[in-house]
């Protein structure tokens, strides 16, 4: 009995509750409503309707001319061969050679085309997908696994690619088939053919049991295949930690887990839809043996003739097939449904709204200010990041931003950056509230140096050219000197067409971090934010870039957060934070006279210089 | 080496049920016809009641033996083909964690990736089709062949006018198709990549508004999948129409030769429509069979995806750590000791020499700070320590033995790893802090997070150390992260300490405090730091020019020494100055 309950020691995965529950869920508006993930599936297909239309008809075509061939071999054999008059065969089969030449050719031609249609459906998919994503606030990344998000792109929507790319012509052709079946028995016998449509109900309730199963076990599947996807991806990803701390037997094994997982819910997903096909050939079975019954009878008490038993049987197998591809065709589309509800989920995600009351070229002069700002990551719930912070920035300024780690400095940058919106005050630049202008315009005038130096798999050129997309080759060289990044750039084997490998070692940390500055260089921006912008550059290097940085500065609104007090001595104001709290804030001289935690950390300095 | 379908095996049997299963509800299919007609023939046509009867029963127990058959078989089949699955996905992953480093620069993650959930999810479709349908159509097909050559021979042969086409088209297309369907999962390890970088990049991609810029660039790579997909798939498709005018033509001959043949008096009639029949049956099948040949080679270019990295060989794979007999034991004084021979190395994916004869010995509990400019080969050097690479030239020894004589997983053991980008995953502090050692009690979590001074931070989380951390470490702050990536190393209690510029964000009293409480663990260590002030903390200062020793000794050696090292500390003392 166990070993029915839990085939191949696979745990049920559904149980009695889910399956009743369903009935109570459905009041929610959301993509988890299979009709309406239909319906936005055929929302895209439908734009090419002309296309769509041509496959119908090619449909039809073929539909039309595979009946044909059998038609005509009949009334040649009826006509010529069982008569034995084999003279004027030839015409005839010259017109068969051209009905399979057609027949073939638009075969072809409706999958040419059917193919074009939800490739490119499925690349308005894809596309669509990352644009969204790339719209997406940062905090809605901060929650996910990239490998998870990754799986949508590619997994999930392959799964809608495999459906579109067979079930609509299936669908077709036997929704002809079977008018065109049923057409002909009710012209045989209407008795019999209710009779064999007595088994559509009980198809219909086989088809619900399964897909009521099917339905919610391939959505589990995608969901196993996105956990896993999150797990390599970051596993691989962090590949030296795994190394450095042996730990591969351990994600070797939290992989089994997840693999497990995937195992079960993919076990179970196939054995129900493995079922629907079985099903209806019984069914087909059933109804076979009532008509050839129940025909028996009719034709005992002289109803219908033996003849017509004898055809319709062949007719009712016909009507079958057709419903029996139908039923298959339930399995695909419910996995695609599966698939594609997961992306438009989302594509539900609220985006980032780009609107802003001010004008587009709205110009910044680089005034900032912050008005009892406070703020909380969703991610760390009750506790308050920034807890009242207000300061108040005059154009050109270099701010220095020191503070024990974790006081809420990158957060005080993110927000001028906006990544984030405050949970209450206000941010204002040139007096005007940062939620009234466009991100587009208030970052096309920022550059924003990150903690974390990234590299695409570009060239150096590509790489540097990403703060300002319309720099000459020569601006870019120019940036790159000013930045001290040129003498290693040449020594790459292409120079500055060498393409960098955003995971590969031929650059190291510090030169990621001068090519970084360089794309801010590069950028020419009102406002500078430099987080720990140097961090892993020695300061021999440091010391010969500091003249590109203040002179990069002048003129130019900067935030700085470094921790070397070299770097910062230039600086017009320093704000010390504290807890997500300012808690000083002046010029150094002010600051140092004041004798608070600014002045203790210069002299802990002067401690370590005995 | 183990092929991809060598996976099977351990199921052969449940295989075997599936495939016997499907053979039973084939013949029941098979026989239905002939039990109508026996109703007809027996019952309806004289009248015998009794034999309507016994033919309908039977014919209910045959649907329900092939019902039962059928649902059986969903079972096994999906048992086959998701442990098969698993199995495969297990094998690959493990293969995958036994790369050296140097095979990671070979195969990009994406590429990785997709091999492990696509790739894999091709096979194991069409193992599952080839234990439900697979055999079925070439089998109806093969068996009104058969049949039509047990009628007449002679006419039968018409129908193979077509055959070396045939086989020679498909030979054609399995091969295009192989070619086609290898770049379409090429094509989508393109997408994974790009899709990869973005998210991996997102701050800088919103820093500098560039979504528009980045959706083009995927907008491209997408294209570039839906092209080659789309070619694939419509090249392939030619299979059927193709095979279909081939068979139908064959049908016309048959047609019109079997009638010379009845002219001639060689066959019967009766004879020539049974075979025009039967062959009609085969074309019935060619839809299927079209989409099986589709399948194999859509199969067999992810299979060799695979194989690709299930053949990686010794050369790219770390040693498993059995191997050694680890019994030899150093002397005391040699335990925790570090000993560069001649070292130099070139990444295996470039021509440049990152080090260059490098030797230098750590005695046991002394601190080396390594110092010098951006890309002289400080993290490289570092990587060499664990065996994350081997040197090119030269040795490397740790307790006095040669680390190739070490087993991987003792001599990573004895390290405590911090590097430079300060990687954390997604789970909980504990559990990230747990990587250094996985049965840490929780006052070891504790006292390790204390020597990296991140306990009161800790502290203040909500849910302290059960606090979630996103994937690498997106919602702490720099520092925080640093400070956990080095208490993960601490709660090893390794002999030798590796910090690759792991306090470049923690402010000075932080730090202050933490080289403090390194102190108390005696361990050796290594230091890559950009400052003086930790520098000189330290024993002895390793100054490393473009992969050189610049100069190797104590601060006040170097000072003595080296202009290098002088310009260094200038650049550092300067500013002090003018603050104070």
């Amino acid at each position: 009995m166990n070993y029915i309950r839990k085939p191949f020691g696979y745990e049920p995965i559904l149980k009695k509750e889910d399956l009743n529950r369903k009935t109570e869920k459905k009041k929610g508006p959301r993509a988890s409503d299979w009709k309406s993930t239909l319906l936005r599936i055929w929302k895209i297909v439908d734009e090419q309707r002309i296309l769509l239309i041509t496959v119908f008809f090619m449909v039809v075509i073929s539909s039309i001319l595979s009946l044909t061939g059998p038609l005509l071999i009949g009334i040649i054999i009826d006509e010529y061969i069982l008569k034995s008059q084999f003279q004027g065969m030839a015409p005839m089969i010259i017109v068969l050679i051209g009905v399979y030449i057609i027949l073939s050719i638009s075969l072809f031609l409706q999958n040419y085309w059917m193919i074009g249609i939800s490739q490119t459906t499925i690349f308005k998919m894809r596309t669509g997908l990352f644009n969204h994503l790339m719209k997406l606030p940062v905090s809605f990344f901060d929650k996910r696994q990239h490998g998870e998000l990754m799986s949508r792109a590619t997994n999930d929507i392959e799964t809608v690619s495999a459906t579109l790319n067979t079930s609509f012509i299936q669908v077709f052709s036997s929704l002809l088939t079977l008018i065109g079946t049923v057409i002909v028995m009710i012209y045989l016998s209407p008795l019999l053919t209710v009779l064999t449509m007595l088994i559509i109900p009980l198809m219909f309730m086989a088809m619900r049991w399964t897909t009521k199963r099917t339905g919610k076990l391939f959505k589990e599947q995608q969901a196993a295949v996105g956990a896993l996807n999150g797990m390599i991806e970051e596993t691989i990803s962090g590949q030296t930690i795994v190394k450095a701390f042996s730990q591969e037997e351990r994600v070797i094994e939290e992989f089994r887990e997840k693999n497990a997982r995937l195992r079960r819910t993919g076990f179970w997903a196939l054995t129900y839809s493995g079922f629907i096909p079985k099903v209806m050939n019984f069914l087909n079975n059933i109804s076979f043996s009532i008509v050839a019954g129940i025909g028996g009878i009719l034709a005992f008490n002289g109803l219908v003739t033996i003849g017509v038993i004898v055809i319709f049987t062949e007719y009712a197998r016909q009507f079958t097939r057709p419903l029996n591809d139908l039923a298959n065709q339930i399995n695909t589309v419910l996995s695609a449904i599966a698939g594609a509800e997961r992306v438009f989920s989302i594509m539900e995600e609220t985006k980032d709204i780009d609107e802003g009351k001010l004008p587009d070229n709205t110009q910044l002069k680089g005034e900032v200010e912050f008005k009892d700002v406070h703020f909380k990551y969703d991610l760390s719930e009750d506790q308050e990041t920034l807890k009242g912070i207000s300061f108040h920035v005059n154009p050109g300024q270099t701010v220095a931003l020191v503070g024990a780690t974790g006081a809420g400095k990158t957060t005080i940058m993110q927000l001028i950056a906006r990544f984030y919106d405050v949970e209450s005050g206000e941010i204002l630049f040139d007096g005007k509230d940062v939620r009234d202008l466009k991100r587009e315009t208030l970052r096309s005038q920022m550059a924003f140096v990150l903690q974390d130096p990234f590299l695409f798999e570009a060239s150096v050129y590509e790489n540097i050219r990403y703060g300002k997309l319309d720099a000459t080759d020569e601006e870019i060289v120019e940036a790159c000197k000013k930045a001290n990044a040129h003498e290693f750039i040449m020594k790459l084997p292409k120079g500055y067409d060498t393409i960098l490998a955003s995971d590969g070692s031929e650059i190291s940390h510090g030169q990621k971090q001068l090519l970084s500055i360089a794309r801010a260089l590069v950028a020419n921006p009102v406002i500078l934010l430099l987080d720990e912008a140097t961090s892993s550059i020695d300061t021999v290097t440091e010391v010969k870039i500091q003249q590109a940085l203040e002179l990069l500065m002048e003129g130019r609104t900067s935030f700085v957060i470094a921790h070397r007090l070299n770097t910062i001595r230039y600086a017009d104001l320093v704000f010390v934070m504290h807890q997500g709290e300012l808690v000083e804030s002046g010029s150094q001289e002010e600051l140092i006279e004041f004798g608070g935690i600014y002045s203790k950390m210069l002299e802990q300095k002067d401690s370590f210089r005995e | 080496m183990k092929t991809v379908f060598s996976y099977v095996k351990p199921y052969w049997l449940s295989a075997l049920i599936a495939f016997i299963l499907m053979l039973i509800e084939l013949m029941i299919e098979l026989v239905q016809p002939l039990i109508i007609a026996k109703i007809i023939d027996e019952g309806i046509v004289v009248n015998d009641f009794s034999s309507i009867q016994f033919w309908g029963i039977v014919l209910v127990i045959l649907a329900i033996v092939a019902l039962l058959s059928g649902i059986i078989n969903s079972y096994f089949a999906a048992h086959v083909a998701h442990s098969f699955g698993f199995d495969l996905r297990n094998a690959l992953f493990s293969r995958i964690q036994a790369f050296t480093m140097a095979t990671y620069l070979k195969f990009p993650t994406s590429g990785l990736i997709t091999r492990l959930t696509n790739d894999v999810t091709q096979v194991q479709n069409v193992l599952f089709m080839s234990l439900r349908i697979l055999v079925r159509a070439p089998l109806a097909a093969f068996l009104s062949l058969v049949m039509a050559f047990i009628i007449n021979p002679k006419i039968a042969l018409f129908l193979f006018i077509g055959a070396p086409i045939v086989v020679g088209f498909l030979y054609f297309m399995v091969k295009k198709g192989i070619t086609y369907f290898a770049q379409v999962q090429w094509r989508l390890d393109r997408v994974n990549r790009v899709l990869q970088e973005c998210l991996q990049a997102i701050r800088l991609v919103k820093a500098y508004m560039r979504n528009q810029y980045e959706s083009s660039r995927f907008q491209q790579v997408a294209d570039s999948l839906r092209l080659d997909t789309t070619k694939a798939l419509r090249i392939m498709e030619l299979i059927m129409p193709v095979l279909l005018l081939i068979m139908n033509v064959s049908l016309l001959a048959v047609i019109w030769f079997g009638s010379n043949e009845v002219h001639a008096g060689n066959a019967q009639v009766g004879e020539l429509v049974a075979i025009i029949n039967y062959s009609m049956r085969v074309t019935g099948n060619f839809t299927m069979f079209a989409f099986i040949i589709i399948a194999i080679a859509r199969a067999k270019a992810s299979s060799d995806r695979m194989k690709e990295v299930l053949i990686v060989d010794e050369g790219g794979l770390e040693e498993q750590s059995d191997k050694k007999e680890t019994k030899i034991n150093s002397s005391i004084n040699e335990i925790g000791t570090v000993r560069f021979e001649n070292v130099s190395f070139t990444y295996p994916n470039s021509e440049l020499q990152v080090l260059s004869n490098i030797s230098f010995e750590v005695k046991r509990g002394e601190k080396l700070a390594i110092m010098g400019e951006t890309g002289a080969g400080k993290t490289t050097l570092l990587n060499l320590i664990p065996r994350f690479y081997e040197p090119s030239i030269g040795n490397v020894f740790v307790n006095g033995r040669n680390i190739i004589d070490w087993s991987m997983g003792e001599l990573r053991a004895m390290i405590g790893f911090v590097p430079q980008k300060s990687l954390l995953f997604t789970g909980s502090i504990s559990e990230n802090l747990k990587w250094g050692k996985q049965d840490a009690l929780v006052s070891e979590v504790r006292i390790s997070a204390e020597q990296a001074q991140i306990h009161e931070t800790v502290e203040t989380f909500p849910n302290k150390y059960e606090t979630r951390v996103g994937q690498k470490g997106v919602n702490l702050s720099g520092g925080q992260k640093q400070r956990l990536s080095i208490a993960r190393a601490l709660i090893r209690k390794s002999r030798i300490l590796v910090l690759d510029d792991s306090t470049s964000a923690l402010d000075i009293k932080t730090e202050g405090a933490l080289w403090e409480a390194l102190e108390d663990e005696n361990a050796t260590m290594f230091v890559v730091t950009q400052k003086v002030r930790t520098a000189r903390s330290m024993d002895k200062i390793l100054l490393l020019h473009e992969g050189k020793v610049e100069a190797y000794g104590t601060h006040d050696e170097l000072i003595q020494i080296s202009t290098r090292y002088q310009q260094i500390v200038e650049s550092q003392e300067e500013q002090v100055g003018e603050e104070g």
